[in-house]
C-alpha cells in the first residue's frame, strides 16, 4: 500500500465564519520528518488534525497516494500536545490499543515497552506519571501496529530540557526507520535540529514548504524573520 | 422518655427482632430490584444519549434533567391511576403488590441514573474523544470504552440512585398501600408506626435508614477517591 506523495488540494477549513485554513495546497514525499510552523492560531493543529481525519474535509481534498484519509487510518496515529491516556497503568494503557488495533503477538507490549525504555512506570497508574514520562507512553501507545504515519502536535512544549532530549531522540528514530512524521513546533531550535522539511502557515495561509536548509538559508518576510530570530 | 425509646429500638435490632427485619428484607428487596432495572435500562440509554447527536438528544435529556425532581407522591398517583382496576393496565393486577412498587422506584430512580450517566459519559468522553477517535474505532467500541473508564463514577450514580429509592415514602405508600407482611417498607413503617403511637419500632427503622444512608454516602466518598 503506497500512501505516498501526500497531496493536499485546495484544502479550506472554516469554523462558524472564520476561516482556520485557506487555499492550502502542497505535496509530501515519504522518509521527512516534516515540521508544520507558525504563529498561535495559524491552524498547525488544525491542519494536523485534518490530515488525519479528526475533522472531516472533502475526499479529494487530501489524498495520500490513491487512497483518502478515511481509507488509510489504520496506518497512522497521533501523538497530541496534552497526553490522552486512559486512568489505568502504563501497561494496561498500552495493552487497550494493542487490543484495539487486533494486534494478537504475544510480549507485544512488553516490545513496545522495552523499546521506549518505560518498564519502570509500566506498573504505574497514567495518572501519576510525569509530564514527560506521560508524553513517553502517549508516544508508545503511537507507534503501537508500526503505523506508517505519526502526527505529533506539540509533543514537547510542556517538557523540560532533559525529557525534550529524550523524546527528540525517540521522534529522530522513528524517522529513521521510515517513519513519515508531522510535527507541529514553535520552538525553532527544535525545528533546527530535527526537522527534515518545513511547512510554514500564518493565518490558515500557506507561506513556506521547503527543506529545512533552504528555510533558514532563504530571505523572508518580517513574520517569518521574527518568527526565526524569536521562536 | 427519649432514652428509654432508644433503648427499646435498639434492643429490637439486637435481638433481630422478626417485625423489623421482615420490613428491612422486603425494603432491600424492592429497591434492589427498582436499582438492577432502572441501572440496567438507564446507564446504556445515558451513554447512548452522548453519541446520539441531535434535536432529540437535548430534548431527551432536558426531560430526565426535569424529572429527576419529580415529587414521589405525583408518580405514585399517576402509576396508581395506571395500574388501578379501572387504569389501562389495571389488567396486570399489581396494585398493593411489592411489584407496583419496584415500577415505583424504578420510574423514581430511572431520570436520575439517564441524566447522571448522561453527565459522567459526556464528561469522558470530551476527554477521551481525540484518542479514540484517532484510534477509528465505531460508537459501540468507544461507549464500551467511556462506560468502563467511568465505572466508579457510574457505581456512585447506581448508589445515589439507591439512596433515593430507599428513602422514597410516597409512591410505595400509594401503590404498595403499606399491608402489613406484604408491602410495607421502612419507610411506609416509619410514617404508620408513628401515626399510631408506635414510636419505638419507627425509630429502630430510622436508625437502619440512618445507617443505610451513612453507608452510602461512605462508599460514594471512597470510589470518588479511587475514581
Amino acid at each position: 500500500m503506497n500512501i505516498f506523495p501526500l497531496k493536499i488540494n485546495n484544502l479550506n477549513y472554516s469554523v462558524n465564519e472564520n476561516t482556520i485554513l485557506k487555499d492550502i495546497h502542497l505535496t509530501c514525499e515519504k522518509n521527512t520528518l516534516t515540521i508544520i510552523a507558525g504563529n498561535n492560531g495559524s491552524g498547525k493543529s488544525t491542519l494536523l488534525k485534518i490530515l488525519h481525519g479528526l475533522i472531516k474535509v472533502p475526499i479529494n481534498t487530501v489524498r495520500w497516494g490513491d487512497y483518502s484519509t478515511s481509507n488509510i487510518k489504520i496506518n497512522q496515529s497521533m501523538v497530541f500536545q496534552t497526553p490522552i491516556l486512559l486512568n489505568r497503568t502504563t501497561y494496561d494503557n498500552l495493552a487497550y490499543v494493542t487490543k484495539k488495533k487486533n494486534i494478537t503477538e504475544k510480549f507485544y507490549v512488553e516490545k513496545i515497552i522495552e523499546k521506549l525504555n518505560i518498564k519502570i512506570i509500566s506498573d504505574i497508574n497514567a495518572k501519576y506519571l510525569s509530564g514527560g514520562e506521560r508524553q513517553k507512553v502517549a508516544i508508545a501507545m503511537s507507534i503501537i501496529g508500526s503505523p506508517k504515519v505519526i502526527f505529533m502536535d506539540e509533543p514537547t512544549s510542556q517538557l523540560d530540557p532533559a525529557y525534550k532530549n529524550e523524546i527528540e531522540n525517540i521522534i529522530v528514530d522513528l524517522s529513521n526507520n521510515g517513519v513519515k512524521i508531522f510535527l507541529t513546533s514553535h520552538d525553532i531550535s527544535q525545528i533546527r535540529r530535527i526537522g527534515k522539511e518545513i511547512i510554514f502557515l500564518d493565518k490558515g495561509k500557506l507561506i513556506y514548504h521547503d527543506c529545512i536548509e533552504k528555510f533558514f538559508k532563504d530571505k523572508h518576510c518580517d513574520l517569518v524573520n521574527n518568527y526565526i530570530n524569536y521562536g | 422518655m427519649l432514652i428509654n425509646i432508644l433503648e427499646t429500638a435498639f434492643n429490637l435490632i439486637i435481638t433481630l427482632n422478626d417485625d423489623l427485619f421482615e420490613i428491612i428484607n422486603l425494603s432491600l428487596k424492592v429497591t434492589l430490584s427498582a436499582l438492577i432495572i432502572a441501572v440496567s435500562i438507564s446507564i446504556p440509554f445515558g451513554a447512548f444519549l452522548v453519541f446520539y447527536k441531535n434535536k432529540f438528544q437535548s430534548f431527551i435529556v432536558l426531560i430526565a434533567n426535569t424529572l429527576m425532581g419529580m415529587p414521589p407522591v405525583v408518580l405514585g398517583l399517576l402509576i396508581y391511576t395506571l395500574v388501578s382496576k379501572k387504569g389501562i393496565f389495571g389488567f396486570l393486577d399489581i396494585l398493593y403488590t411489592p411489584t407496583a412498587m419496584i415500577l415505583a422506584q424504578t420510574l423514581l430512580i430511572t431520570p436520575i441514573v439517564i441524566s447522571l450517566t448522561y453527565e459522567e459519559i459526556y464528561k469522558k468522553n470530551k476527554e477521551y474523544d481525540l484518542l479514540l477517535n484517532s484510534l477509528n474505532l465505531n460508537n459501540f467500541s468507544k461507549l464500551k470504552t467511556l462506560i468502563y473508564e467511568c465505572r466508579y463514577a457510574l457505581l456512585t450514580v447506581a448508589l445515589t440512585g439507591f439512596g433515593r429509592a430507599s428513602a422514597e415514602v410516597g409512591a410505595v405508600m400509594i401503590v404498595g398501600g403499606n399491608i402489613n407482611h406484604f408491602t410495607r417498607v421502612m419507610t411506609t413503617a416509619i410514617a404508620f408506626e408513628t401515626s399510631r403511637g408506635s414510636i419505638e419500632l419507627a425509630v429502630a427503622l430510622g436508625l437502619i435508614l440512618l445507617l443505610i444512608s451513612l453507608l452510602i454516602t461512605l462508599l460514594i466518598k471512597s470510589l470518588r477517591k479511587i475514581s
